[in-house]
């Protein structure tokens, strides 16, 4: 193993076990010291597990450049999730359900696993559309109305709201 | 007054649920109805879980990362099942608005 893949395993080894740590002081809320070492020995434990088994994890850098960006990214889902409802119970309760389902396919500009991931998890939360696969950097997206089969415009239609941020973020 | 306004979040929160249940009756085919299910109910549980919050302000925390729980696992579920409905090639109800592939089985066996 090259030392720099070593460095940035260890890197993001110790970043994920402070996250988890955190969850588990969170989740427990007690600084009794039993609680405290059982918490981060578990963490340390997944976190290895995790670093070694799914290596898209290292891709994922924690400094402020990119949290930043991160935060950003959840305010456009917040909004656009709340969007989706509304359109949604506009669809439930019309008298005639109009819709014009169909399948598209969208290409991402992003090259991380884990961006990949937060995009389609992300679209599946959006107004009227939801991934049905996945592959390279091909989405396959069910949208419940179509407006186009252009996919330069789906693209931008239904990838354009979180791409900008998902990049600076995940890269 | 802050348990009033964590009762309205939390009937909300019901009221979207309740639509995604409708939702799921009414939409024509499974990627539709899965569409309706995913978005409705990941919005009223964390409606919910917010106005829960309200009442127990001590549980904030634990409720903040259940939020974040549902919010993370629910796509992936939806995108779980929405594959493999694809892969089995379960119809899908286009436009214009097309019989579902059961519905005339159904009605053959009936006559």
């Amino acid at each position: 193993m090259a030392p720099n893949t070593r460095a940035r395993r260890s890197a993001s080894f110790v970043g994920l076990w402070l996250l988890l740590t955190l969850i588990w002081f969170a989740a427990s809320s007690s600084l009794a010291i039993e609680s405290i070492i059982t918490g981060a020995a578990i963490a340390a434990v997944l976190a290895h597990l995790f670093v070694r088994r799914f290596p898209a994890w290292t891709d994922v850098r924690l400094s402020p450049e990119r949290l930043i960006p991160f935060f950003r990214y959840t305010g456009v889902f917040l909004v656009e999730m709340v969007r989706a409802n509304l359109n949604m119970l506009r669809y439930v309760y019309a008298p005639r359900i109009d819709i014009n389902p169909g399948i598209v396919e969208v290409r991402t500009r992003l090259k991380t696993p884990v961006g990949r991931l937060a995009l389609a998890s992300s679209i599946a939360l959006t107004p009227g559309s939801l991934v049905v696969g996945l592959e390279g950097d091909t989405l396959t997206v069910h949208w419940l109305d179509v407006k186009t089969t252009d996919a330069e415009e789906a693209t931008r239609l239904i990838v354009g709201p979180f791409e900008t941020e998902l990049e600076k973020a995940f890269g | 007054m802050s348990e009033v306004a964590g009762s309205i979040l939390v009937l909300i929160g019901a009221f979207f649920h309740f639509s995604a249940g409708l939702g799921m009756l009414r939409m024509p085919d499974a990627f539709t109805r899965m569409q309706a299910g995913t978005k409705a109910s990941t919005l009223g549980n964390a409606l919910i879980l917010i106005g829960i919050a309200f009442y127990h302000p001590g549980w904030s925390l634990k409720l903040l990362i259940l939020i974040y729980f549902v919010f993370m696992t629910n796509p992936v579920s939806s995108h779980a099942l929405a594959r493999a409905a694809r892969a089995i090639r379960i119809p899908m109800a286009g436009p214009p608005p097309q019989a579902l592939a059961s519905a005339p089985a159904a009605a053959r066996d009936g006559a």
